[in-house]
């Protein structure tokens, strides 16, 4: 069935859609998430992408992001309690397999008290995207946080209820690229991996590596706030593009948001007016990688992931070093954790190291 | 009565004994005559029996579809395992006579192969496909601008109408239309005043007498030389090319443009339709492939990655990105799943030759439209469903992009298109027969039947079925092409070109 001399990285599971609510579908979904992401950023390596290859697993992306966040939203409860202590909620991930559908919401919840908490909580927000729909616990985070941030007057019903929130806007920056790309326009620069940040604040646990995507080759599309998703928590992975050398310090610094570094987590803002629409900002979150110790695929798929462009939708994914073991399940191998607490650190050491250049 | 037609139909089968294929035949004929003439019948069908080739178009005219046998012809191509990339066949195309057989490859190469008269003494085989002419069309580029290197793979080859003794095509790569003349000369002029027989000018004061040159015959030799470039004028792949009927001008259709050309003029074209949107963001939609209409010189189609096709009239504005009609198949809820938008990506739309209807393939069936009909396609035929279930799999080894060709027979009766392992699939549309047949060096024996193939989907695999897990998915045919008058098609596996054409007597 597959190419000769290709190996098979784990068998998918090959179910019928109509059954939303099972585990292997939701496993399914996350492998082909998983599988279109990397696909996507093999084919952007190339010198000329395949435009209909980009736009097809574009959709694919979109739509999957699209029913992650519906089945998200459908079983939101808002009513279970933020004080649900993090260990709980990860163990009831792992073996609550009929109620995996609901931790996004509950992890939502969380998330919104982890701001206020502190990463403890934060932690175990994120443990619980694992097996949950990550795209759709930042993408109902993201409609979560203007709440606490006051930046945004939406509810949160209406938040999670607008299916094209954030990734569409991630992915319509990639096409934007693409079309720099092929149409030779002054923004098309060829788009490298981020080769020589990479080894900058790469550490062998893999803790988070602060980069900011450039503005460059991203056309000016308009970006849902995306604050709130940065605010997160330092489970986010974002990278520094090739562009940086076209930008001034200035530039770079004019969209961060001090006020947010001076939380614990703090993540470069977005660039623009604080609230409402910024202008063209890319602020790149991953799924975070998985821990090197994992099977090569998910590795390679790691340094796929942090050369990808502008996906700002995707869960922050880490799960604190006590749980990793937990993590390590067929099913949600994909995603295991970080260090988390050297994150911050990771992050002042990288804001000297960009001040200084 | 159609159904105990079609199962006697089904009984048919090389192998069996003649006195079966005496009461198949016989069933056959009780299920469409009436009992008057039915003993006639009965005995002149008995009569046939003996020969089973006749058998078999005693057969087609009893069920009343052409339901041949095919066998195989011809191969051309390498043998070895070891398949050079530029040797593989990117496109195959009969001209308008079917005389001539174009094949490009991915080394930019054009083949042409002649058919020759079919033979004295053996009247019951079609002629053979020599090959006629081989030239190279296209060379690699390098677009200094954006540091790409633009490939010189041959996407579409297109015949234009032969209008004198030569012949033109036009052949494409992703950025670059040539019009290619291939012109015999069986004839040289000797006795030149000017010059001697090798060429060598002659000392003008030392020639003393006039003399007409005489033309002499000489070996057959077949010269393509390019008569017009047209290029750039796309940003995008060209993925189409189609000659108009009014054959002055053709269209060329990349991923988000259609232009067209004026075959006499290459330095400019008119683009018809762009679908690129000011936002490269809200890009969600390409063209993927593009026809003329047959008799009308007003009309094409075009079709999308998202499984709709624009019907447009030039007529009606100078730049068609308003279709005039526009064909779309409501999406049947209960199969979807996270596929569905790349499956029904259209990888070809065809014309059928009366201009009534079109064909277009997606990555799992063939689809025939009526033009007068835009909500749903008049037929669909399943080519390979049996890989819905393993639409996983085949996203992730990248099969699911495969663009397969489809094309109509010459009295639009029945379809082909190709698929994985090799197999190729034929529907007749009057009988709503299928068959399934496998392009191998197997199967390569001088005139020998083709055996129908059969992919086992359930658990129990019959003998002679495969598996659909046995199939291997990087022995694909995507392009196929069949004969405008007779039952010669012509199957691209990979670098080989198979010809197979129908049993006759």
């Amino acid at each position: 069935m597959i190419m000769k001399g290709q190996k098979r990285k784990f068998p998918p599971e090959d179910v019928e859609e109509s059954d939303r609510s099972s585990l292997t579908w939701e496993s399914q979904r996350q492998f082909v998430f998983s599988v279109s992401l990397s696909k996507y950023q093999r084919g952007q390596e190339l010198p000329e992408p395949s435009l209909r290859r980009s736009v097809l697993i574009a959709n694919t992306l979109r739509q999957i992001s699209l029913e992650a966040s519906g089945a998200a939203s459908v079983e939101a409860s808002p009513g279970s309690s933020p004080s649900e202590p993090p260990a709980e909620e990860e163990e009831s991930v792992f073996t609550g397999v009929p109620s995996a559908r609901h931790q996004p919401a509950e992890a939502v919840i969380n998330g919104h008290s982890a701001l206020s908490t502190g990463p403890v909580v934060s932690s175990g927000y994120s443990s619980n995207c694992v097996t949950s729909r990550c795209p759709a616990s930042c993408h109902s985070y993201t409609s979560n946080v203007p709440l606490s941030l006051g930046d945004e007057d939406e509810d949160w019903g209406s938040m999670t209820t607008d299916p094209d929130f954030s990734l569409s806007a991630a992915i319509s920056s990639i096409l934007s690229a693409l079309d720099s790309t092929i149409d030779g326009s002054p923004q098309a620069a060829p788009r490298t991996p981020l080769r020589s940040l990479e080894n900058l604040s790469r550490s062998p646990e893999g803790s988070a590596a602060w980069v900011k995507q450039g503005v460059r080759g991203y056309g000016g599309g308009s970006w849902e706030p995306q604050e709130e998703c940065r605010v997160r928590d330092s489970n986010v992975e974002v990278m520094w593009s090739s562009y940086l050398s076209d930008l001034t310090v200035e530039d770079l610094f004019q969209d961060i948001d001090t006020s947010l570094l001076e939380r614990d987590m703090g993540v470069l803002g977005l660039r623009g007016s604080g609230g409402g629409f910024p202008a063209g900002e890319d602020l790149l979150r991953y799924l975070p990688p998985f821990s090197p110790a994992s099977h090569p695929f998910s590795l390679s798929l790691n340094q796929n992931l942090k050369c990808l462009p502008s996906f700002s939708s995707f869960s922050p994914m880490s799960s604190s070093s006590s749980s990793s073991s937990s993590l390590s399940s067929p099913p949600s191998s994909l995603f295991s954790g970080h260090n988390h607490a050297r994150e911050g650190l990771d992050l002042e050491h990288l804001m000297e190291i960009l001040v200084e250049s | 009565m159609l159904g105990r037609m079609e199962a006697a139909a089904r009984m048919w089968h090389v192998g069996m004994t003649s006195s079966l294929h005496i009461r198949v035949l016989t069933l056959i004929v009780d299920a469409i005559c009436p009992p008057p003439r039915r003993a006639a019948l009965c005995d002149r069908a008995v009569g046939l029996c003996v020969q089973p080739e006749l058998l078999n178009e005693a057969m087609a005219g009893v069920a009343g579809g052409n339901d041949f046998q095919w066998c195989f012809s011809q191969v051309k191509g390498a043998i070895d395992e070891d398949v050079a990339e530029a040797d593989i066949i990117s496109t195959v195309e009969f001209n308008y006579s079917g005389e001539l057989l174009a094949t490009g490859d991915k080394g930019g190469r054009v083949v042409i192969f002649q058919h020759e008269q079919e033979s004295k003494n053996r009247p019951h085989l079609r002629g053979e496909y020599n090959v006629y002419s081989t030239f190279q069309s296209h060379e690699p580029e390098f677009d200094y601008l954006k540091s790409l290197e633009i490939e010189e793979k041959i996407n579409k080859i297109r015949w234009l109408p032969q209008q004198n003794a030569a012949h033109f095509l036009l052949s494409t790569n992703d950025k670059t239309i040539k019009l290619w003349k291939i012109s015999e000369r069986d004839k040289r002029a000797e006795g030149y005043n000017l010059k001697d027989e090798d060429g060598r000018l002659r000392d003008p004061f030392r020639i003393s007498s006039l003399r007409v040159p005489v033309l002499m015959p000489m070996d057959l030799m077949v010269e393509a030389s390019p008569r017009r470039i047209f290029a750039n004028a796309h940003t995008y792949h060209i993925n189409s090319i189609s000659v108009n009927s009014d054959h002055e001008t053709y269209l060329s259709a990349d991923d988000l443009r259609i232009n067209l050309w004026h075959l006499e003029i290459t330095d400019r074209s008119f683009n018809i339709v762009d679908i690129k949107p000011a936002n490269m963001e809200e890009l969600t939609e390409v063209i993927t492939a593009a026809e003329c209409h047959p008799n009308q010189c007003n009309v094409f189609v075009y079709s999308s990655s998202k499984g709709t096709i624009r019907l447009c009239d030039m007529r009606a504005a100078a730049l068609c990105d308003r279709h005039s009609k526009f064909f779309e198949e409501p999406e049947d809820p209960s199969s979807r799943s996270f596929f569905s938008e790349i499956i029904s990506s259209i990888s070809d739309v065809k014309f059928s030759h009366s201009g009534r209807y079109m064909m277009t393939r997606d990555y799992l069936s063939v689809k025939v439209w009526d033009l007068n009909m835009e909500n749903r396609p008049v037929e669909t035929y399943q080519v390979h469903e049996y890989l819905r279930s393993k639409l996983c799999s085949l996203y992730e080894n990248d099969c699911i992009f495969d663009k397969f060709e489809c094309c109509w027979n010459g009295s639009d009766s029945a379809i082909m298109t190709g698929s994985y392992n090799n197999f190729f699939r034929m529907f007749d549309r009057n009988t709503r027969r299928d068959i399934t047949l496998e392009a191998s060096r197997e199967s390569s024996k001088p005139r020998a039947t083709l055996k129908p193939r059969k992919v086992s989907t359930g658990g129990k695999r019959k003998k002679d079925e495969i598996s659909v897990d046995s199939l291997d998915f990087n022995k694909k045919i995507l392009h196929t092409a069949w004969h405008p008058k007779d039952n010669v098609i012509a199957v691209a596996a990979t670098n080989n070109l198979y010809i197979f054409q129908d049993k006759i007597n």
